[in-house]
């Protein structure tokens, strides 16, 4: 079976401590495009929401004449959701709060500026 | 909320001409269940078509789906059965400011806020409709004002500059919104227009979206967004009474400087939403 060209960077992902979820989500419908997703976690609901916030977030920038949004980060009691943009396509990492977001930011920029995202 | 549903269902099931109708549309839409809500508000008012209070649950139904057409229907029903219902009248003015009839909005915010001169979240959002008429129309307003025996509206330019002392030489944007994005305090201008209800626009609803999708996800409630753009840091949080909170500074400076302004303006607008700003 082929990989997916997304499956390197996706695996680089979830080697990180604390992260529980990864995935390319499209920014238009909010449906995965490829995922590595701990068992339970519900990763549709994960891409529908990154996904929405990531266009707003991305459309607010613009009304507010902020340029183009780059990375997108949300803060739960119990987790953090890091979301990074470029073509209709948003990489997403689902982590636990002890994990080193610095590392799995740094992770998925070095993707979007490696041409992971086109 | 889950019990809720079961225990409303349960007493619908067992009388359909209950009222429990009511709540339990609410309930669901507050739920983000909106396609259900709907179902049951219209089966509901299928019995009981000349209750107001049925007509304005489906009026917010239809306006967190985005049918304002509908919503502005439904609301008026709720008007012709009850003269000056509070809710009705702040929900066309809401409906109206969303498709840009802002002369229109003023005039249905006004009366709710005559019927209730404590709802401070209406005053925020007429305050903030008063002044985009008077952006538009500097002339026109100036002359309402003058005929206006309330004079113009002062409480519009305190909403407007609530957290200038805490942006300080950032030169940042704060907004309060509401749950739909209408702007109840702060503001940004761009090019010397005043942008804050765009970018309100497309971040109404953020804050319910999150604590929908944090509960399915089994992560606790959303606590901040922060988004990082080529040329600004703009953090968020949820606020009271369902708002949103969001403030920005420039790319240079630190975030965890931008959190502690969040933070700040996070305080003063619960003081503001509590009416003793």
């Amino acid at each position: 079976m082929k990989n997916s060209p997304f499956a390197d960077l996706l695996g680089a992902l979830v080697r990180q401590r604390g992260v529980t979820a990864a995935m390319v989500v499209s920014e238009a419908d909010g449906l995965i495009v490829d995922a590595q997703v701990s068992i339970g976690m519900r990763g549709e609901v994960v891409a529908a929401l990154s996904a929405s916030l990531y266009r707003r977030a991305r459309l607010a920038a613009q009304a507010a004449g902020y340029g183009e949004t780059t990375v997108l980060q949300l803060e739960a009691e119990q987790g953090r959701i890091c979301a990074v943009g470029k073509n209709d396509l948003v990489l997403v990492a689902v982590t636990e709060l002890g994990s080193n977001i610095g590392l799995v930011r740094m992770e998925m920029l070095k993707g979007l500026q490696g041409g992971a995202l086109g | 909320m889950s019990d809720d549903i079961a225990r409303l269902s349960e007493e619908l099931a067992r009388d359909p001409a209950s009222l429990a109708f009511l709540e339990l549309a609410e309930t669901l839409r507050k739920r983000g269940d909106l396609e259900v809500a709907e179902k049951v508000a219209v089966r509901g008012l299928e019995r009981h078509p000349h209750l107001g209070t049925g007509h304005d649950v489906l009026a917010r139904i239809y306006a967190d789906t985005g049918v304002f057409e509908k919503a502005f229907d439904e609301w008026g029903m709720v008007l012709r059965l009850s003269p000056g219902h509070p809710g009705a009248l702040k929900g066309l003015g809401f409906v109206c400011f969303h498709q840009g009839r802002m002369a229109e909005a003023e005039t249905w915010l006004s009366q709710a806020a005559e019927v209730d001169p404590a709802d401070q979240r209406n005053l925020g959002a007429l305050a903030y409709v008063r002044q985009q008429l008077a952006d538009s129309e500097p002339a026109a307003s100036t002359v309402a004002a003058a005929a206006s025996p309330s004079g113009p509206p002062a409480a519009a330019h305190d909403a407007r500059s609530l957290f200038h002392d805490i942006l300080g030489a950032e030169q940042g944007m704060a907004l309060l919104l509401d749950e739909h994005g209408l702007v109840l305090a702060g503001g940004h201008e761009v090019d010397g227009r005043d942008v804050g209800q765009e970018v309100g626009a497309q971040l109404g609803g953020v804050s319910d979206e999150a604590e929908r999708a944090m509960r399915h996800l089994g992560l606790g409630g959303w606590t901040s967004i922060v988004f990082e753009t080529s040329q600004a840091t703009v953090a968020m949080s949820p606020g009271p009474e369902r708002s949103l909170m969001l403030v920005s500074a420039g790319k240079a400076t630190p975030v965890g400087f931008v959190r502690r302004m969040l933070e700040r303006s996070l305080q003063r607008a619960t003081t503001f939403l509590a009416g003793s700003a």
